[in-house]
């Protein structure tokens, strides 16, 4: 400590001596070569390192993954229960439940579990998402069972207190509020409710200020009956503990978990894809906020993995359409990409970027392009070639974490895919040909019937709107958003 | 330094032993690595980890926003954009796009104190990394162009991280109220007039001063053998050459605030915003430990006392939280509560200096001091999980410490922290003359405010 601070005043003092001089500018070093880039050395084998996946009585599937590296365990826990199961008129039930498994369960106070896993130096987090809840707990080795022992409590035995719901009723009211003024948040919300209409996928899993008001202690307590069973959820234990060990906590804690009777999950399919515009009028805002999207294919969709090249080389890792000419070509933006989001029962494309008010038009168009370019043109070899080795090179990337590999396997399982797929990543890559990705480009993507979300200055740009073809819009004043309504506004 | 290193190792690993108890946090296991110096002045550390067939390669440039001089705020975040935009050897905008060919993952990124170059591989990509960070080190291309253009990019960021969001300026509004003088008064991202500003001499004159090897630690961490790595270091950093002239260090010192700054702001914020805030040291200074500990009493965890008074028995603030933001020049320590609808901000404010005045004149209790060293323990051990995060302990603790056992040394200096050592910092800096209150109001349409109660 000392010896740097002499360090930096011996700096400062040289400093005001050299301060005469004349500035140096800055010139290429005469003697750089030009040169191509070095090759690169022996490749190391990569395999997908070892997992294990057990099952116990009552149905509770378990994925262990053992590794040393650092003293702490990590036990994740996922039920089949999530946004897409909170019923009509109930929104927001799936992640209000998930919020309150820790504010009081078994014979421990919300406090005391705050206590509890803090003074273990632990984390314990719970949410929900769209098709499933999460409670994830992480604990130092010596703290396995302890650790075991407040998830089972947390997991299955939640008091669901009368104080407790009301406390949290409000902060998730209060966070509407907030999220309400988020264009990021808003725009996320009004295509969801575009592509999904009103299947469970177009409903917003925050809920309703009139939801949230309407939900009662039985429904915490049903929804949690209802989907909190064994054969309804899967457990991973990964980080510094063996198998034998890690499984004997989960018999403990886990084994005497009753199982129970699963209800039918039969939503309406989405609607068909149709073209639909909508402007909020954010009068404020120095950006728009951009979202082109419709509907793709469920994650265990046989085109899916196909789909999503097609999807990444328009605005995916290792490629990028969208980045290249929206910010590399034309300083449109920070940021553009798109995803394929594969959910359980349907899927979306959807392509986001932000730009200043006035080039808002403009940013629109170029997204759409490169929606229509990818549908009409044959991707070429070497695009398609990039982006596949980055997916191939990357893939040692994504095993380095035990939890990275748990994720992996977790998410095969969760979406019913196959195991044995998970170590061919490389061979299912590499056999998607040019051919292909024309197929499923033609066939899944519909540049004529995109929806459209632009958050921001509408008098600043709505002028300009029909000059790149979407003369046609609707415009909503932001606070009068409400996508339960069939033309999205406050009635 | 590696033999003093080891007797470092030897003289805790006996200290642990005897003061263990039931009690003490699991220890995360040592870093090894070795230190090199090439002629040029570049630091270089390696720490090699086999456990899966990657290299991470970060090259920390001195440099942050903190050296930026007054009409010139932006430069060093402006100038981590325009690394991207080609060398000798490296065609513009190429670098990224080569890292992803070999599946890959490169960013920057820039702060008050530094500028950080960062490149994650399959393990046998690693002489291109070091190929293309030397090359772009001594030979970038800097021309009007890019620089103009480039230029638009770094407008929209600010547009899109900071404008465009609900509470994006808060860490703005914070320091410009604080600081008067130090240059932590201006953001990292700058200001937009500043970089309109900027000529090309500038931008040649800011590499030319920062961008030198003297100025810069490269840390290789992952899968690699060790002599093969200094060798490839050797071949391709030793040709970089020496800077013609030192690095300045001259930036101007915050004078001691006198007496506490009340302001109240009005922003585009959908809930007010409560801040406290006060000055502190530096990030390495020996109150910096019990600093930190003092935050996560206030704050870490459900069972903070800042989360349990304001958020969870009052439902005064939505959320509410408290950091040290220990960095290299003495900063600032900040709580911060978004106020709920129907409370009001005065009670906010009056209960989050409540907490600071009771940590003076209560101190913690021994439960709450050994949970924060717990939590310190567990921040340790998942905090070095990737070899990116284990590279990024290593530099921080080179660059900010000068000091590279830091990287684990800090961890017992936390451990050995006393109930009395937490008291008297808050009593040092939790004074009123060094408080800065802020109130962010809500403005526009009084429909807005009007379920705010003063």
């Amino acid at each position: 400590m000392r010896a740097a601070l002499i360090a930096c005043a011996l700096v400062l003092a040289g400093v005001s001596a050299a301060s005469a001089q004349p500035a140096a500018t800055a010139q290429p070093a005469p003697a750089w070569p030009r040169e191509f880039p070095p090759r690169p050395l022996q490749p190391r084998p990569v395999t997908f390192p070892p997992f294990e996946i057990k099952k116990l009585a009552n149905g509770l599937t378990v994925v262990l993954v053992s590794q040393n590296e650092q003293p702490a365990v990590s036990v994740r826990m996922i039920v089949r229960a999530g946004a897409a199961q909170d019923p009509r008129g109930k929104l927001g039930l799936a992640m209000l439940t998930a919020t309150l498994l820790d504010q009081g369960a078994a014979s421990r106070s919300a406090q005391q579990i705050a206590d509890d896993i803090d003074y273990i130096g632990g984390i314990l987090s719970t949410g929900a998402g769209t098709d499933l809840s999460f409670i994830n707990a992480v604990v130092m080795k010596d703290d396995y069972a302890a650790g075991l022992a407040l998830m089972s409590d947390v997991v299955r035995r939640p008091s669901f207190l009368q104080a407790e719901i009301d406390r949290q009723r409000q902060q998730a009211l209060s966070a509407l509020k907030v999220s309400a003024e988020d264009p990021d948040s808003v725009a996320g919300m009004v295509i969801d409710r575009l592509i999904f209409g009103f299947h469970p996928y177009g409903m917003p899993g925050g809920g309703t200020e009139a939801s949230l008001q309407s939900l009662t202690r039985a429904d915490f307590v049903d929804f949690h009956t209802r989907y909190f069973v064994p054969n309804n959820a899967l457990v991973a234990v990964v980080g510094d503990v063996s198998h034998a060990d890690a499984m004997a906590g989960i018999e403990k804690y886990f084994g005497d978990w009753a199982a129970g009777d699963l209800p039918p999950f039969d939503p309406t399919a989405p609607p068909e894809p149709t073209k639909r515009v909508i402007v909020i009028d954010r009068p404020d805002a120095v950006q728009t906020e951009i979202r082109v999207g419709h509907l793709g294919v469920p994650r265990k969709h046989d085109d899916f993995e196909t789909l999503d090249q097609a999807v990444k080389i328009l605005g995916g890792e290792g490629a990028n359409r969208l980045q290249q000419v929206l910010r590399s070509q034309r300083q449109l933006t920070y940021g553009a990409s798109a995803d394929l989001d594969g959910y359980k029962h349907a899927g979306a494309i959807v392509a986001e970027t932000d730009t200043q008010t006035a080039n808002t038009a403009e940013a629109l168009r170029v997204v759409v392009e490169e929606f229509s370019r990818l549908q009409r043109e044959r991707v070429h070899e070497v695009e398609l070639e990039a982006a596949q080795d980055y997916a191939v090179g990357h893939f040692p990337l994504t095993i380095e974490t035990p939890d990275q590999i748990a994720t992996q396997v977790l998410n095969t399982l969760f979406y019913e895919l196959s195991l044995e797929e998970l170590p061919k990543y490389r061979d299912r890559v590499l056999g998607v040909s040019p051919d292909d990705i024309q197929r499923v480009a033609r066939f899944f993507i519909r540049p004529d019937r995109l929806s459209v979300v632009l958050v921001g200055n509408a008098d600043q740009f709505v002028g300009s709107l029909k000059g790149v073809g979407f003369g046609e819009f609707e415009r909503i004043p932001l606070d009068q958003v409400d996508v339960l309504s069939v033309d999205l506004k406050k009635q | 330094m590696r033999t003093s290193l080891k007797i470092g190792v030897v003289l805790v690993a006996a200290a642990l032993v005897w003061s263990a108890s039931p009690e003490a946090a699991t220890r995360p296991p040592k870093f090894v690595y070795q230190r090199l110096q090439l002629s040029n002045g570049l630091t270089v550390i390696l720490h090699q980890d086999r456990s899966t067939p990657i290299v991470n390669v970060q090259l920390w440039y001195h440099v942050g926003s903190k050296d930026e001089k007054p009409g010139r705020t932006g430069f060093a975040h402006f100038f981590e954009h325009l690394m991207f935009k080609g060398s000798r050897n490296v065609e513009p905008e190429q670098h990224t796009s080569i890292v992803a060919s070999v599946g890959g993952q490169a960013n920057a990124y820039t702060n008050e104190d530094t500028t950080v170059f960062w490149q994650t591989v399959p393990a046998h990509f690693l002489p291109l990394v070091l190929w293309m960070e030397a090359d772009r080190m001594a030979t970038l291309r800097i021309d009007q162009d890019t620089f103009v253009r480039e230029r638009e990019v770094v407008k929209e960021e600010r547009r899109m991280r900071i404008e465009n969001q609900p509470y994006g300026r808060l860490n703005e509004i914070i320091y410009e109220q604080a600081f008067t003088t130090h240059p932590y008064r201006h953001p990292v991202i700058g200001s937009m007039e500043d970089l309109s500003a900027a000529t090309l001499a500038d931008v040649r004159d800011f590499y030319a001063t920062y961008y030198v090897p003297s100025n810069v630690t490269v840390v290789i961490a992952g899968d690699f053998d060790v002599a093969e790595a200094t060798n490839l270091v050797h071949q391709y950093f030793d040709r970089v050459p020496k800077a013609a002239k030192p690095v300045p260090r001259d930036i101007p010192r915050e004078p001691a605030q006198k007496q506490e700054k009340r302001v109240t702001v009005e922003e585009a914020v959908p809930l007010p915003a409560v801040v406290v805030a006060h000055h502190i040291t530096y990030d390495g200074h020996p109150d910096a430990y019990p600093l930190h500990i003092a935050a996560k009493v206030l704050s870490d965890g459900n069972s903070s006392r800042i989360y349990r008074k304001l958020v969870y028995e009052s439902g005064m603030a939505l959320t509410a939280f408290g950091q040290a933001n220990l960095i290299e020049h003495p900063n600032l320590f900040y709580a911060v509560a978004i106020v709920n609808p129907g409370q009001s901000p005065a009670a906010v404010e009056k209960a989050l200096i409540a907490e600071l005045d009771r940590m003076k004149a209560e101190g913690v209790t021994p439960r709450e001091l050994q949970r924060s060293k717990n939590q310190f323990a567990r921040d340790y051990i998942l905090g070095r999980e990737t070899v990116q995060q284990k590279a990024s302990h290593l530099a921080h603790a080179e660059v900010l410490h000068a000091d590279i056992t830091t990287a684990d040394g800090e961890f017992d200096i936390f451990q050995n922290i006393t109930q009395a050592d937490v008291q008297r910092v808050s009593k040092t800096y939790f004074t009123p003359e060094s408080r800065v209150v802020i109130h962010i109001m809500p403005k526009g349409p009084a429909s807005r405010g009007q379920e705010v109660r003063q």
